[in-house]
């Protein structure tokens, strides 16, 4: 069946997981932001005071948040986490052609791209970073934080290390994330809008989540 | 009838309930291990001073001579030279004299 123009909605990001991004947003451009002047250092001590009290705080909103969603929304989070570390052959025919982007955006070339899921191989990878090295940002920013005096000082310096490599790692995916979401731009209005992609979107980059995992609405019981 | 702004959502039996308690299971698995290895460091922060200060209190309790003032030494340098505790020949030789060394005062 050709979906070309069929713009029925189907509901991608519910609203806890948008407000929970909303969030993660709020907290984490700062935390970057002052994460890499607070590691290079080129402000005066009044500023660098100010980075640091700025990045306690929006590190603090991140670290509630991601509580907050994890308790409340478990089942969103297993889900995820489920999908992020699920890998197949189809993720290694993604990762051939690394998505079709390249050639997109360099060549003008459409390539075969294997059918993808809710999310694709690349998503997933950054996913799978975003969960173990968020879990690890927030457990040693904590530690860092309030408890600096009273931990051991190698699990300090350990757990300093651990935070910086992590946050650089992320803030290094932040930009092609930030990227690749306004390019897809239905995606990105259904995260930051309504929840909603038009069926042929999600026809388009996720046929496998339309066919296996996407139900209508009416048709089940409780919805 | 249907109310929403939308007509299809994801299945909401995606997630069985076997599939949910594994992978809770290893959720919250993954999740202690890190506050259990950092616990632990916290157990034992303080244990090589405990160590010391056993060892000490153990010396103590073997050493022969357990007050200084029953030292044989000390009892001679009284005996043959200074004279009385607290006496004007060992508060000149004994006595520590202290020097502001503080170079930055603000």
């Amino acid at each position: 069946m050709n979906h070309q123009h069929d713009m029925r909605p189907i509901q991608k990001h519910p609203l806890n997981v948008r407000v929970f991004h909303y969030l993660l947003l709020l907290s984490f451009l700062p935390l970057a932001a002052t994460g890499l002047l607070l590691f290079f250092k080129p402000l005066t001590q009044e500023a660098m005071q100010l980075t640091y009290d700025i990045h306690i705080i929006a590190g603090v909103v991140m670290a509630a948040d991601c509580v907050a969603f994890t308790l409340m929304a478990f089942d969103r989070v297993l889900l995820f986490t489920a999908r992020v570390f699920s890998f197949g052959k189809s993720d290694l025919g993604w990762f051939k052609v690394l998505g079709g982007y390249p050639q997109k955006f360099l060549l003008g070339k459409k390539v075969a791209v294997p059918p993808m899921r809710k999310y694709n191989s690349g998503q997933k990878l950054f996913g799978a970073c975003v969960l173990i090295g968020g879990t690890l940002l927030v457990f040693s920013g904590l530690v860092l934080w309030l408890m600096p005096h009273i931990a051991p000082r190698e699990a300090v310096y350990l757990l300093g290390q651990v935070h910086l490599v992590a946050g650089l790692i992320l803030t290094a995916f932040l930009p092609v994330h930030l990227f690749l979401a306004v390019y897809r731009f239905d995606d990105f209005k259904a995260m930051m809008l309504h929840g909603n992609v038009p069926y042929h979107d999600a026809a388009e980059y996720t046929p496998l989540w339309v066919e296996k995992e996407v139900v209508p609405v009416s048709g089940e019981k409780g919805c | 009838m249907n109310n929403k702004p939308y007509l299809f959502a994801e299945s909401r039996f995606l997630l069985s309930r076997r599939k949910f308690i594994a992978l809770g299971g290893a959720f919250v698995a993954a999740l202690a291990l890190p506050v259990g290895w950092f616990s632990q460091k916290l157990m034992q922060r303080n244990d090589y001073i405990k160590a010391r200060s056993k060892g000490l209190y153990r010396d103590d309790a073997t050493a022969m001579l357990r007050v200084s003032h029953a030292n044989p030494a000390v009892e001679k340098y009284y005996r043959d030279f200074g004279g009385e505790p607290l006496g004007h020949v060992s508060h000149e030789l004994l006595h520590t004299h202290f020097i502001d060394r503080t170079r930055l005062k603000s």
